[in-house]
């Protein structure tokens, strides 16, 4: 039998529920509330990646001090041990870069979605924006492999440490990634609860519900939209960013449709249009990740012949249809929605 | 760019886009019929690789029992995913995305059954052995008897669904179903069975596209999910709605992937790396530029709007 470390597998769970938290209520402000089919989730969620892979090769010497090395081809071993280095030497420097990674991956992933938002307009069929995401994520995930220097084509960046790789216990530095990963994961929960009990959420679960009254009662359902993708966007790529950190590697292979795949089982096991939904979600599904992992691990070591990686991926397809068919609304559906409007108007009416 | 490439990438262009067409009928067929943009179609084509290759290592040899052996394994594998999965949600009125969703599911499953079965058995990678025979060469350019199979299979194939659509009562009772689905149940149509020969119809096509694929190439789980953004390339230029635009576009996708790339890589330096963003470039261009696809082009027989 394999000893399973409880504390460790504890802290790696709950990173990746941070993560995968991020981009659960990203998606969900997006489909759940606005009812906007971002099919091109890997796409937003690469964004934050990609800028990391980009921002630890370029800035991150500059800010520690040091002339930038060329990623790629034959001085990728020193450019990658100038890295390790920083990230154990000069922690400010590290975190600075941090910072500097959330704020260039926000401007751009924001920037591409409100303007991909535009392309609705544009649309015969409205579930063509579902097809033009799934395929620009594709697009770009080919262009940006096949383009050698950016993120050194298919061999990808390594090195890509979180912050706190300077401490030296490796411990509590998982630790305290687990926490940055929370905390922001908290963050983009409040916000977002507080986007959707505002008249503004109430508005955008309009335009899911019925795009052509909403616009009749005189609202912008285009900007909008267009709005909700740059802020649902935004949450993504800095999900992005961390998933990109809590693996180490930034490699274009990792953000494939089975990416977009996974979030919307995170939003359609937890529950459409609900956060509480979606953070529950996306904690059976880092739950599910690893024990499948351990899974995988325990069985190669009794001797057996099966792969059962795979078996994650027959799993996630049976939940997505067992909650579809059966349990449309997720585990914790989303509830009324009510306002002193209507206290007042039951008080009129005499209930 | 050398004649020689030319010409083998004509071939190559000619071949691949037949298998293209025989699974972007699949594709128009199922959405214009079930209202539904199937990407587990992809599956159905993996799913007949595999019942091909299982029969050719049992040692029949025969080309058509082996794709006798694609079309039954597909039919079925659409049928039971019809029944299990699709049929339930169309019963509740579901939205278009959770279709869209349950079809991926769908996909998913099959596809990671087909690797657990591969994985075990060690099937990645073979290719279905009938024995290679030389038919035609000259210079660089060589015809195997697979091409002889390929091409007039797949095109004998869209011929024959052309004529079940246009001239059989089944094909009328799917064009009603395709036009207007209240109207056919109202005048009495059965529409579950439509609805079930079409699965069985589409998805034994597409295990036939799968069969001739692995006759000219490895046969791999993956197979059919690496082909799915042409084939709606495709599809999506034929309008999703026209078979001869289908058809048209099969061979457009197809030649933009060979004859075209080489060209581009040849005369501007463009990394062959590139080459699957064509189709996705084709699919957002269309899309954007224009909806309709061929479909004005072509109104004649086989469109599914009329």
């Amino acid at each position: 039998m394999i000893n399973i470390d409880i504390g460790a597998t504890a802290v790696a769970v709950l990173t990746l529920f941070g993560i995968y938290s991020l981009m659960a209520i990203s998606l969900n402000l997006e489909y759940g509330v606005a009812g906007v089919p971002n099919f091109g989730k890997a796409l937003f969620i690469s964004i934050g990646a990609y800028t990391a892979g980009i921002t630890y090769t370029r800035t991150l010497p500059l800010l520690a001090g040091f002339e930038a090395i060329h990623p790629c081809g034959p001085t990728m071993g020193g450019a990658l041990q100038l890295r390790s280095e920083i990230m154990a030497s000069q922690p400010a420097a590290g975190f600075i870069n941090l910072a500097l990674t959330f704020l260039i991956a926000a401007a751009v992933a924001g920037a591409v979605g409100f303007a991909v938002s535009y392309i609705t307009l544009r649309l015969k069929e409205e579930w063509f924006l579902a097809l033009v995401l799934l395929v620009g994520g594709e697009t770009v995930r080919i262009v940006v492999r096949g383009a050698d220097d950016f993120i050194c084509s298919h061999n990808g960046i390594s090195g890509v440490a979180q912050p706190f790789y300077f401490v030296e216990d490796p411990r509590s530095s998982a630790l305290l990634f687990m926490l940055l990963a929370l905390a922001l994961a908290l963050l983009a929960y409040v916000y977002s609860q507080r986007l959707i009990h505002s008249p503004y959420g109430r508005m955008l679960k309009g335009l899911r519900e019925d795009e052509d009254i909403t616009r009749g009662l005189g609202k912008g359902v285009s900007l909008a939209r267009a709005q909700i993708m740059a802020v649902g966007s935004v949450i993504a790529a800095i999900g992005g960013a961390l998933f990109a950190l809590n693996t180490g590697f930034v490699n274009t292979n990792d953000y494939v449709v089975n990416l977009t795949l996974d979030v919307w089982v995170m939003v359609v096991l937890g529950g459409i249009g609900n956060n509480r939904g979606a953070l529950l979600g996306a904690l059976l599904i880092a739950l599910l990740d690893r024990f499948t992992q351990i899974g995988a691990i325990a069985l190669n070591m009794s001797g057996s012949e099966l792969e059962f990686n795979y078996v994650r991926f027959i799993a996630f397809g049976l939940i997505l249809i067992w909650m579809l068919r059966n349990r449309p609304g997720g585990l914790l559906p989303e509830s009324r929605l009510t306002t002193n409007a209507h206290d007042v108007a039951k008080g009129l009416i005499g209930r | 760019m050398p004649p020689a490439l030319l010409t083998t990438s004509l071939v190559n262009t000619i071949q691949i886009g037949s298998l293209y067409a025989l699974m972007a009928l699949g594709i128009t067929l199922t959405f214009s019929v079930m209202k539904l943009p199937n990407f587990a179609h992809a599956e159905f084509v993996t799913a007949g690789a595999y019942a091909a290759l299982i029969v050719s290592l049992s040692g029949v040899l025969n080309p058509l029992a082996i794709m006798a052996a694609a079309f039954v394994v597909g039919a079925l594998t659409a049928l039971i995913s019809h029944i299990a999965v699709f049929k339930p949600l169309e019963n509740r009125e579901v939205s278009l995305y959770t279709l869209i969703l349950a079809s991926f599911a769908v996909g998913l499953i099959i596809r990671y059954i087909l690797f657990l079965m591969a994985d075990y058995f060690n099937l990645f990678d073979l290719r279905i052995g009938i024995p290679l025979t030389i038919l035609f060469r000259e210079g660089s350019l060589i015809l195997s008897n697979l091409f002889a199979w390929v091409v007039p299979t797949s095109i004998l194939l869209v011929i024959l669904l052309t004529l079940l659509l246009n001239a059989t009562p089944l094909g009328r009772e799917m064009r009603a179903l395709a036009n207007n689905s209240i109207l056919a149940r109202v005048i009495g149509i059965p529409v579950e069975r439509v609805k079930n020969y079409t699965w069985l119809l589409v998805g034994g096509l597409a295990g036939v596209a799968g069969a001739l694929w692995g006759l000219q190439s490895a046969v791999n789980p993956l197979m059919g999910w690496a082909a799915i953004i042409s084939v709606f390339a495709a599809a999506i230029l034929g309008g999703l709605s026209s078979f001869s635009g289908t058809i048209l576009g099969a061979y457009v996708v197809a030649f933009s992937e060979n004859t075209l790339m080489l060209f581009l890589n040849f005369n501007f330096g463009v990394d062959l790396a590139y080459k699957p963003a064509i189709p996705f470039i084709i699919i957002i261009a269309v899309l954007l530029l224009r909806p309709q696809g061929f479909t004005e082009i072509f109104r004649r027989a086989g469109d599914l709007d009329r």
